[in-house]
């Protein structure tokens, strides 16, 4: 049985909840409540993982978001697990395994350890200066090596199976931090009236104010804990106030946008967990944030200040005051500021050895006061120059400093331990505050960069703001919070606090060493394994910028995005090139602010709900006849109807042969349908289509083609003119929403003169289109009260009807060239009418087709697919459909882009049909066209827009955009593919029935 | 993500809008009488500048009306919303 | 005859949730702006169409939805064929404004209990602080990435129109969301 750390007892603790875990498989015990860190510790166990680049053994440092080195595998090998989690937040559950990362074969015997002892020959941009030649063995050797080295956990390879969700919540006061600044502040803001949010990382509220147990730190005559328990009762039962625990904010945007993960799950066992959320995003706006994000305690920077064992000083007080864990038996505490003798006076209170090791010269403070009284001793003017202990500290050296701090004198004073405590003041966690736009200013008597100018209605509070000690967080916080929150009174107003004030400040960067600094090892960055001497080799080599400086030597690239060292290596950079750090800046905070999980980003979009579908009204017809599906924008269409074991091709080839020889029908659903009224509807559509509407008769049907304004082919689809201030508009299906909106924007800004009125009613009707010889016989069927020849119906007009008693509106257009009828119905009657159709047809063998059929039927006879065979650079002259631009009219929308010098270029881009000398070949869509391939370089003439196998030609047929198009007729070309080149012919893009006879059969 | 205050609905989220550049732009009303470089003015000619531009955006996913924002484009600070067809602030 | 068929949507309950297809209804799409037209829908509806924006008014069976300062969804059991068919010819045929049958292009899902906005607010953007604490209030935005609009009829009931394409995704989303409340 080895030792057992938990010495005190705690009252934050659960002691009758003991809960069992495995770290490295072997089986631990700690409590309810406690973090994988502080119960490793309570067992004994400091060394964690390995260091990313030399190996190192490393430990526990922090007890929270801001650990870089004890990061762990959570999960095993099952789809549960997951990387680089922080031991000092992953709270413990029943069952819960975990591992070390970055290391082979195991923690205490690691391989790349070897990296440690060859440091010197891996400085500094050692990948980028070594793996540069030769070159070509990047892909054969460089890359997979680094790649195998590289990354800190192991990514899970099955997908996800927990369950995350996204909420957005609004409220009047976001208040950011539980600790006793963001407690003032969301019961000041409650009280207010406000409807007020508390979100806190932790599992319970408190921040570090919560263990602060010392007669010298009272509120209102009772010691600090004592009052901010009895606080947080209070809020609790506050009316306008919500509480999240375990809840951490990701990101700060513009407009008081913030992100905020809810962890629900991961401190549960996978048994209480299974189907329950694991986390929550929560979007949040408020109208006013505080931001009460507290503070890091900064570590100090002198040879080998990594070793496990070495940990901030606050952090040892946590897990001693907080946790009952003491962090080793013989302490030393290394520091250059008065709080860390609250950790001396902690750990000396509860029987453990403490010795302090001061930079300072001497303080006045009655901490350091009661610390000697205590009798602990202290080295004044004392800093350390190495440490000694593999896999934990051992021992460290410590030597006397010379009066301006540059240099070490004397002898050495070696002391033994088991902890070393470091504390090197605190930097205030501005990150969230920088994210929202805010810009800092640096306060040089603690060397602290402040939020100075926030771009949005938020302030800064307590610690994060620049107050260290509780007489100014406390009175600061109320008066901040009152003039934020315009609240006249508040309960805290006669508040009374007392407590000590830091008196000597001193700070020192880097250490002094009796080594060069060669010859050492301060780490700056202890996830990224970056040292000072990084910082001043980059500099040296001619780095200056802070954001280069950081990529260079990747301080700061870590999963902790350095909370921790980041201002020390602002503070050599500084002290180096002799630049004030003020000026200097910091790099940028970017969100999140910690890690997320994919999950918490995606949220319930995946599945079913990764995208939209939208569904027509026979949907359920053709999931139930086999249809495949394609996506068309939102859209899920018929695609094509397979027959027994048909492949795509069969199915379309059988599909396109009966729709031209005897009936098809097809889903045209989704078109995009606008209703148009109004007195002025026909010289609206004059003003958005080529060509002329006026003339239109009632009850006829015409195509138009709509274009932006550059001149470049829009939208297209036919209009039908139901009486003489009323139209009904079809749009592709892709186009619907963007044609509505283009017209309501003309309509509203350009021309609010007209009286139209534009309703979508896209989904109010179902459309089903029945084409073929046949299709007349069939409509018959259907309609035995409706007259159908081409005198009465013809082509290009339209008829009101009833299907057993429900009206329909029957266009005669095609889209394929045969004769056909379209059928309008209310969409809840689609389904049926599809049905009736289908019965219908049965003894013409009525064929339902997709639409890749449809694009086939289509590409026979030369019509375009706007989208496919335009992107946006054709104009209708390029498409050689001069005939449907108007020259009468004065005006339409592109009509002047059409005259432009560019858009009249005879050798612009157009469209031509092809055929391929070996009629079986089928082109591939996409493939680039050209003329000379001995030419160098290959001009390239163009591209094939659409192509397919004819069957009712019996050969392939292709739609292409050719430079020069019109005049290449006849030509010859060439269609350079990966294995071969194939010739083709450039031709007339009708390729049947090109006097549309059908059209009227 | 910013709120705009529609000048019809009120204040909603950036989401519910699409962007529709700069304001201000008037077709012309007898495009056949300009040159083509005064039409290309007008067809591509358009201001990008980090401070205050001049906007028009549609409540696509609400009312579907188009209106006008100025906005700081360096900070997304929006000055003022007006309806289409009014002036646009002095200062 | 023609059978009716509606997207996939049964009622459903959850805690403090009932969902329901509330369908068929007519609906009416109402734009126009001058004087003789709202004098005529007022006229015909016997309902003052609301000009105050996000609002709602309801004589007995029909409520009339603001959209627009010239838009309103009409919508309720007692519009028949006939008060259709008067609408078209005294506001359409005589170019006051313009009324189109949208009935099939929204479908109509009632949504009530105290859960209610805890399952929109996971889809969409809107603030519904406000608007849970008043009744007749109607809002247009996104739930999930579709256009809605609801309507706040009465204390934690809400009507939810959505496009009939877009239903059965959205009613699918709606189930999922209101499981994990």
């Amino acid at each position: 049985m080895s030792e057992n750390f938990r010495s005190t007892e705690t009252k934050f603790l659960d002691k009758t909840n003991r809960i069992s875990f495995k770290y490295n498989g072997k089986k631990y015990y700690g409590y309810k409540g406690d973090t994988l860190a502080s119960a490793l510790l309570s067992n004994g166990v400091h060394l964690i993982g390995r260091s990313f680049k030399y190996h190192r053994p490393r430990g526990i440092m922090t007890c929270g978001s801001e650990e870089p080195n004890a990061i762990v595998q959570i999960g095993g090998n099952g789809p549960f697990t997951e990387p680089n989690v922080r031991a000092t937040e992953q709270e413990i559950y029943e069952g819960l395994e975990a591992s070390s990362q970055n290391c082979w074969p195991n923690v205490k015997f690691d391989v790349g350890g070897i990296n440690n002892f060859i440091s010197p020959v891996i400085p500094a941009g050692f990948y980028y200066k070594t793996f540069m030649w030769p070159k070509k063995l990047w892909y054969s050797l460089y890359e997979p090596a680094i790649r195998m080295s590289a990354g800190l956990g192991k990514s899970p390879t099955q997908p996800d199976p927990e369950l995350y969700d996204h909420n957005y919540l609004h409220c009047d006061v976001l208040v950011v931090g539980g600790g006793i600044s963001g407690i003032i502040a969301a019961s000041i803001s409650a009280d207010n009236g406000n409807n007020t949010v508390l979100i806190d990382d932790k599992n319970s509220l408190g921040g570090s104010t919560i263990f602060q147990d010392d007669e010298n730190f009272k509120i209102d005559d009772e010691i600090s804990s004592v009052w901010l328990n009895n606080q947080i009762k209070n809020i609790k039962n506050k009316k306008n106030l919500i509480i999240k625990h375990r809840t951490s904010l990701a990101a700060y945007h513009s407009y008081n946008y913030l992100l905020a993960r809810e962890n629900l799950g991961d401190h549960k066992s996978l048994n209480e967990r299974s189907n329950k959320l694991r986390q929550r995003l929560w979007k949040i706006r408020a109208k006013k944030v505080i931001l009460a994000t507290g503070s890091i305690e900064r570590p100090l920077i002198f040879n080998n200040n990594d070793r496990p064992g070495v940990m901030l000083a606050n952090s040892v007080k946590k897990y001693i005051d907080y946790f009952g864990v003491r962090c080793g038996n013989k302490n030393v505490i290394f520091t250059n500021n008065d709080s860390a003798y609250e950790t001396a006076i902690s750990l000396n209170k509860k029987g453990i050895n403490v010795t302090i090791v001061d930079i300072r010269n001497y303080s006045s403070s009655i901490l350091v006061k009661n610390a000697k009284n205590a009798g602990i001793k202290i080295y004044w003017n004392h800093t350390v120059v190495d440490t000694k202990g593999y896999r934990r500290i051992k021992s460290i050296q410590i030597m006397e400093m010379s009066n301006d701090g540059t240099n070490v004198i004397g002898s050495k004073i070696n002391l033994v331990c088991d902890n070393l405590s470091i504390s090197g003041g605190w930097t205030p966690m501005v990150h969230l505050f920088t994210q929202s736009g805010g810009k800092l200013k640096f306060r040089d008597s603690d060397q602290v960069f402040l939020p100075n100018i926030a771009m949005s209605d938020q302030i800064s509070i307590g610690s994060c703001n620049g107050n260290f000690e509780l007489d100014d967080i406390i009175k600061n916080t109320i008066s901040d919070c009152k003039n934020f929150l315009s609240s006249s009174t508040t309960d805290f107003d006669l508040i009374k606090v007392s407590c000590p004030k830091q008196k000597e400040n001193k700070n020192i960067w880097l250490l002094p060493n009796d080594k060069p600094l060669g010859k050492t090892k301060p780490f700056l960055d202890f996830q990224n394994d970056s040292t000072a001497k990084d910082i001043k080799l980059a500099m040296r080599e001619g780095f200056r910028s802070i954001e280069h400086v950081k990529r260079y030597t990747t301080t700061g690239m870590g999963t902790d995005q350095g909370k921790l060292a980041n201002m020390h290596a602002l503070g050599i950079i500084s002290e180096t090139a002799g630049v004030k750090m003020g000026s200097l800046g910091t790099t940028t905070f970017r969100p999140p602010y910690t890690p997320l999980t994919f999950g918490t980003i995606v949220g319930r979009n995946v599945g079913t709900f990764f995208d939209i579908t939208r569904k027509t009204p026979m949907h359920a017809w053709h999931e139930n006849h086999k249809a495949k599906f394609e996506n068309v924008g939102q859209w899920k269409r018929a695609w094509f109807y397979p027959k027994g074991n048909e492949n795509m091709d069969q199915s379309v080839q059988r599909e396109s042969k009966a729709a031209r020889e005897s009936a098809g029908i097809l889903d045209a659903s989704t078109l995009g349908k606008i209703d148009i009224k109004g007195t002025d509807a026909s010289e609206f559509l004059n003003r958005v289509y080529t060509n002329a509407w006026s003339k239109l008769g009632i009850g006829k049907c015409r195509y138009g083609l709509m274009l932006n304004e550059d001149g470049m082919v829009y939208d297209d689809g036919v209009t039908t003119r139901l009486s003489e201030n009323h139209y009904l508009m079809t749009t592709t299906t892709g186009g619907a929403a963007n044609v509505l909106s283009k017209l309501e924007d003309y309509l509203q800004t350009e021309w609010p003169e007209l009286d139209v009125w534009l309703t979508s009613v896209t989904d109010h009707f179902a459309t089903a289109s029945v084409c073929g010889p046949n299709s007349k016989n069939i409509l018959k069927k259907l309609f035995p009260n409706i007259e159908f020849n081409d005198e009465t119906f013809p082509h290009m007009s339209f008829k009101n009807a009833e299907l057993d008693g429900i009206h329909c509106r029957i266009m005669r257009i095609s889209f394929t060239g045969e004769h056909s009828y379209e059928i309008n119905i209310e969409s809840k009657y689609g389904k049926s009418l599809w049905e009736k159709c289908m019965d219908a047809g049965k003894e013409f063998n009525i064929t339902p087709y997709g639409t890749e059929t449809m694009h086939l039927l289509r590409a026979e006879k030369g019509f375009i697919i706007v989208g496919q065979d335009t992107d946006g650079t054709m104009t209708p002259i390029d498409l050689q459909m001069d005939w449907i631009v108007s020259k009468k009219k004065y005006d339409f929308i592109g009509k002047r882009s059409l005259y432009r010098s560019d858009t009249m270029r005879e050798d612009r881009k157009q469209l031509v049909g092809l055929l391929t000398d070996n009629p079986s070949e089928i082109l591939e869509e996409g493939a680039q066209i050209v003329q000379d391939e001995k030419k160098q370089p290959i001009e390239m003439l163009g591209h094939v827009t659409s192509s397919y196998f004819s069957p009712n030609l019996n050969k392939s047929i292709a739609l292409a955009v050719v430079k020069n198009g019109k005049k290449l007729k006849g030509q010859k070309l060439l269609v350079p593919m990966k294995d071969k080149t194939i010739k083709v012919t450039v031709s007339d893009f009708i390729f049947f029935d090109s006097k549309n006879e059908r059209l009227n059969a | 993500m910013f709120i705009i205050t529609c000048p019809f609905c009120g204040e909603r989220d950036q989401s519910e809008f699409s962007a529709g550049g700069e304001a201000h732009i008037v077709r012309p009303k007898q495009p056949t009488e300009l040159s083509d470089d005064e039409w290309a003015d007008f067809l591509f000619m358009r201001k990008n500048i980090k401070g205050i531009q001049f906007e028009r955006w549609n409540h696509a996913h609400g009312c579907r009306k188009w209106f006008n924002v100025v906005r700081d484009t360096s900070n997304d600070k929006i000055y003022a919303v007006y309806k289409m067809g009014e002036k646009p602030p002095s200062n | 005859m023609l059978n009716i068929n509606y997207p996939k949507i049964e009622k459903k309950e959850f805690p403090n949730l009932e969902l329901n297809l509330v369908e068929p209804i007519h609906k009416l799409n109402l734009r126009g702006k001058n004087r003789d037209f709202f004098t005529k829908a007022g006229k015909i509806l016997s309902i003052m169409l609301p000009t105050e924006s996000n609002t709602s008014a309801t004589i007995k069976n029909i409520s009339a939805l603001w959209l627009s300062p010239d838009e309103w969804l009409i919508y309720g059991k007692d519009i028949d064929k006939n008060l259709m068919l008067s609408l078209d010819s005294e506001i359409s045929k005589l170019n006051l404004g313009s009324v189109t049958d949208v009935s099939d292009q929204w479908v109509l899902i009632n949504m009530k209990g105290k859960n209610v906005f805890e399952v929109l607010s996971k889809g969409s953007p809107f603030d519904f602080n406000k608007f849970k604490n008043t009744k007749n209030v109607v809002v247009q935005t996104l739930l999930n990435h579709v256009d809605v609009i609801l309507h706040h009829n009465d204390t934690n009931n809400v009507d939810l129109f959505v496009r009939k394409s877009f239903s059965e995704h959205l009613w699918l989303w709606i189930n999922d969301s209101s499981s994990f409340l």
